[in-house]
């Protein structure tokens, strides 16, 4: 077997998993989802008709809680338009939705980011290296994971004090032991594999035998658990602001909408709706898409590939 | 054999102690596990002299139906504040049993129409008629009193028909109670006020141009159109109009972004600074959406005077504790209800000279208030009001923003729902359809049933079904009215108060009313070296405030 094949194998390995990926309806759907999601991000101040902080007492004609109001829909045309309502603060919902999608997916990535990078050393030094280092770390990890992890990370904010970073530091803090234990297993799988050893005997470093030859074949479960991550993030994030410990006011942040108008739910449905949908739908695409790529990256699928 | 001896003995014991029961010159009843005290001689309470600081020199119990007040200098506000619930009598006995026990915080002994039966930590209180009520009896034989955080919770019981009435009706919510033909609506006009303080001993607070412009800048009106339901006013004044020399005086500062700003650049922030908002997000009449207004009056910082603010939500106790103490180095909202219609229960609380919550108190405001407080007539009293009126809005100590309504909701089939302006209503007089139980819903429950060391509204609610004091307030009204005293009459100079006590009046443990009872309350609640003066927190806030507490420990 030449470089050529195994080049040419190793593209297609990935080409299978995309065709696999694809396949699945529901994967599809969650990609676009997130696709459209990060467009929305990324455009927020273009496309959102208001700045999400301003509130609009004696500048429009409108009440706080205002129902929606869109032309197309009936609503009379001398009245502003709010597709989304007003909120108790007389904002207009829609722009802060908006806004909101570009925290959340911060939240998301940023908290998975922070968890993948701490937890794939410590799971990677663990599993390598074993003996004690092994026992200390991953008797931490399980200090960590017997605790439920929202709860976890209310006592960490409550130490660290309310606010959005604080809130992001505990959820990365308490997604890092599933990390190191994904990361740990994959090592011990393939660290006395004939390549590592033949690594390690032509005198391989530690940094290039972990991060050259072993972690690339334990990418597989940490991009699927990484996926599922976001959505977890995301939904632990809008918790934390829903308990008024994450995102502080104004912040556009769909927790912290949802909970400011909680008693709000039968006078003011879509207050409460929108936010909760947002969360519900973006929290879906991140589990659509991660369950597509366990699906297609799973090799005992392969031969249905 | 010797199974049988043992028998024998324990029950010559319980013989014996059955006799000696029996025997007992004063008998505890089965309920009373203590023996009533017959009036034989009145007993005193007094200081040694009035340095002390506080407003009462003596209490007298000179017969059995006489308690004589000698205060430390003229009251005019006396019934007025003797007829506040702290202040409601408890047997002497059963101070002496249950107040080191503690036993007393969840198990009240009154002369009040109810009586408490149980009190379910977490659910419920429940009361029952009592029997031998000296005056009018209870119309429903059972009230009870729950509570539920959110208004939404609340308004929920009262469509499922759980609860009879509830209070601070959302006012998002109102238009759902005006549009159901089973519930009535009643708008509370309690005298209250909300205001944003500052701490003058924290920079840059500690400069009044700062505190101005604040003041200036911050669209008070706005806040009161958006965030209150109708009936809620701005504040002219620090005391509400409805309060006689409440508003007298210059009127606060009008709207204006334009002076703020250029007030405070003049004092050297003319790009603004950053602070914060401190909060607790608990709902009452006088700042019924709080959320919502630390938002707007944060964004209208910004806009109009390019102050920062960051929010900051305390728990409740903490926050209390901190702003009482002049700790917070921010802005913060706060409020308060009317406790008895007068203006020194707004004023003096507030800007007396004892009080560090807005920092160092301001000697052009609290003399006046001192000199105010010892003349009876208001019109004679108006000059000093006017002064120290004008001294806080030139002073700024804090900015009145709202004096708050409130909304009281009932199903439609109760008759004489009440939305008293002093939050004490009283269960006794509603009938609730003509069913056995009332049920009334409020924001939270009791903190305990020891009102003598409590100040919040909803302990004090509870406490107004079952403890009663000399006066009492009309049902639905501020105007004292005669309760455990057939009347409290002053000398000419009103520093001495003899109240004539109401005959045949029993305790609900069974015990008879007379004056050493009150002159033992009064003990318990005043003399800081009292063994009996434990209570819940110990701070005896109300005595403290009101009367001054005697051989208060140095601090």
């Amino acid at each position: 077997m030449d470089a050529e094949s195994i080049s040419l194998e190793s593209v297609s390995l990935w080409r299978i998993t995309w065709r696999r990926l694809f396949r699945r309806k529901s994967s599809i759907v969650g990609l676009i989802i997130i696709l459209i999601l990060i467009f929305i991000a990324l455009t927020a101040q273009w496309i959102a008709p208001y700045d999400p902080l301003q509130v609009l007492i004696g500048l429009e004609d409108v009440k706080m809680r205002e129902a929606p109001c869109v032309h197309l829909f009936g609503c009379p045309t001398e009245k502003p338009q709010h597709i989304l309502g007003i909120d108790g603060n007389v904002r207009d919902q829609f722009s802060r939705l908006l806004y909101g999608t570009r925290l959340s997916l911060m939240v998301g990535f940023s908290t998975v980011t922070f968890s993948i990078a701490v937890g794939t050393v410590l799971g990677a030094l663990s599993g390598y290296l074993g003996g004690w280092v092994d026992n200390t770390i991953m008797r931490v990890m399980d200090v960590l994971l017997a605790f439920p992890s929202l709860l976890l990370a209310i006592a960490i904010v409550t130490v660290l004090g309310p606010g959005l970073i604080n809130a992001l530091l505990a959820i990365g803090i308490v997604s890092i032991p599933a990390y190191a234990r994904v990361v740990r297993a994959s090592v011990l799988s393939v660290r006395e594999m004939d390549y590592v050893s033949a690594t390690r005997a032509l005198g391989g470093n530690l940094f290039e035998i972990l991060f050259q030859r072993i972690m690339p074949n334990a990418l597989t479960p940490l991009i699927v658990q990484g996926t599922l991550g976001i959505a977890t993030a995301i939904l632990d994030a809008a918790a934390l602001s829903f308990l008024g410990l994450g995102a502080q006011p104004p912040t556009p942040e769909w927790g912290s909408m949802l909970g400011s108008e909680r008693n709000q739910v039968f006078t003011a449905p879509h207050l409460v709706f929108f936010p909760g949908l947002a969360i519900m739908i973006t929290v879906l695409a991140f589990n659509l898409l991660g369950d597509g790529l366990r699906d297609a990256l799973d090799p005992r699928l392969a031969q249905g590939g | 054999m010797r199974g049988n001896t043992l028998f024998k003995l324990l029950s010559l014991l319980v013989l014996a102690g059955l006799v000696l029961a029996a025997c007992g010159g004063t008998s505890p009843t089965a309920d009373n596990p203590y023996a009533e005290i017959p009036f034989e001689e009145g007993i005193s309470v007094s200081a040694d002299s009035c340095d002390y600081g506080g407003k009462i020199s003596s209490i007298e119990a000179t017969d059995r139906l006489t308690v004589v007040f000698n205060l430390c200098k003229p009251d005019p506000a006396f019934l007025a504040k003797v007829a506040f619930t702290p202040f409601g009598i408890q047997p002497r006995e059963y101070l002496d049993y249950a107040g080191p026990s503690k036993l007393i915080l969840e198990a009240p002994v009154g002369t009040g129409p109810y009586r408490v039966a149980e009190w379910v930590r977490g659910d419920h209180v429940t009361f029952t008629a009592f029997e031998n009520y000296w005056g009018t009896p209870a119309v429903a034989a059972t009230a009870v009193l729950r509570w539920a955080t959110e208004g939404s919770a609340r308004l929920v019981e009262l469509q499922a028909g759980t609860a009879d009435m509830v209070t601070n009706i959302s006012p998002a919510d109102i238009a759902t109670v005006q549009a159901d033909p089973n519930l009535n609506l009643i708008f509370n006009v309690n005298p209250n006020v909300f205001y944003l303080a500052f701490t003058n001993t924290f920079a840059p607070w500690d400069n009044v141009d700062v505190r101005r412009a604040v003041s200036l800048g911050l669209d008070r009106s706005r806040i009161v159109e958006n965030y209150y339901p109708a009936g809620s006013e701005v504040a002219s004044h620090f005391t509400p109009c409805a309060i006689p020399n409440g508003c007298v005086g210059d009127a606060w500062y009008d709207f204006d972004p334009e002076a703020a700003r250029a007030l405070l650049a003049e004092a050297g922030f003319p790009d603004g600074f950053a602070t914060k908002i401190y909060y607790r997000d608990v709902v009452r009449g006088y700042l019924p959406q709080v959320p919502n207004v630390a938002q707007d009056v944060q964004a209208q910082l910004l806009e109009n005077l390019n102050i920062e603010a960051e929010i900051v939500v305390m728990e409740s106790g903490a926050f209390i504790e901190e702003s009482s103490a002049g700790r917070l180095d921010g802005l913060y909202f706060l409020g308060w209800g009317a406790d008895y219609p007068h203006v020194t229960n707004f004023l003096d609380f507030h800007f007396g000279e004892a009080n560090g919550q807005f920092g160092t108190p301001h000697p052009e405001i609290f003399e006046n208030l001192v000199s105010g407080s010892q003349i009876a007539d208001p019109a004679e009293s108006e000059p000093y009001y006017v002064a120290a009126n004008n001294a806080i809005r030139e002073l700024v100590p804090m900015v009145a923003v709202a004096h708050g309504g409130s909304g009281t909701a009932y199903r439609a089939d109760v008759t004489n729902a009440q939305a008293s302006p002093l939050t004490n209503e009283q269960f006794a007089v509603s009938d609730p359809g003509g069913r056995d139980v009332f049920v009334f819903m409020q924001n939270a429950e009791p903190i305990s049933l020891f009102c003598a060391d409590e100040t919040d509204g909803e302990s004090l609610r509870a406490c107004d079904q079952v403890i009663e004091a000399l006066y009492g307030y009309e049902v639905n009204g501020t105007a004292v009215v005669p309760m455990l005293a057939e009347v409290c009459e002053p000398n000419d100079d009103l520093s001495v108060w003899t109240c004539t006590l109401r005959q045949g009046v029993t305790f609900h443990d069974g015990s008879t009313f007379d004056a050493n009872d009150v002159v033992a309350t009064f003990t318990m609640g005043l003399d800081a070296s009292s063994p009996l003066h434990q209570g819940n927190t110990g701070i005896f806030e109300y005595y403290d405030y009101l009367w001054g507490l005697m051989n208060k420990p140095a601090e």
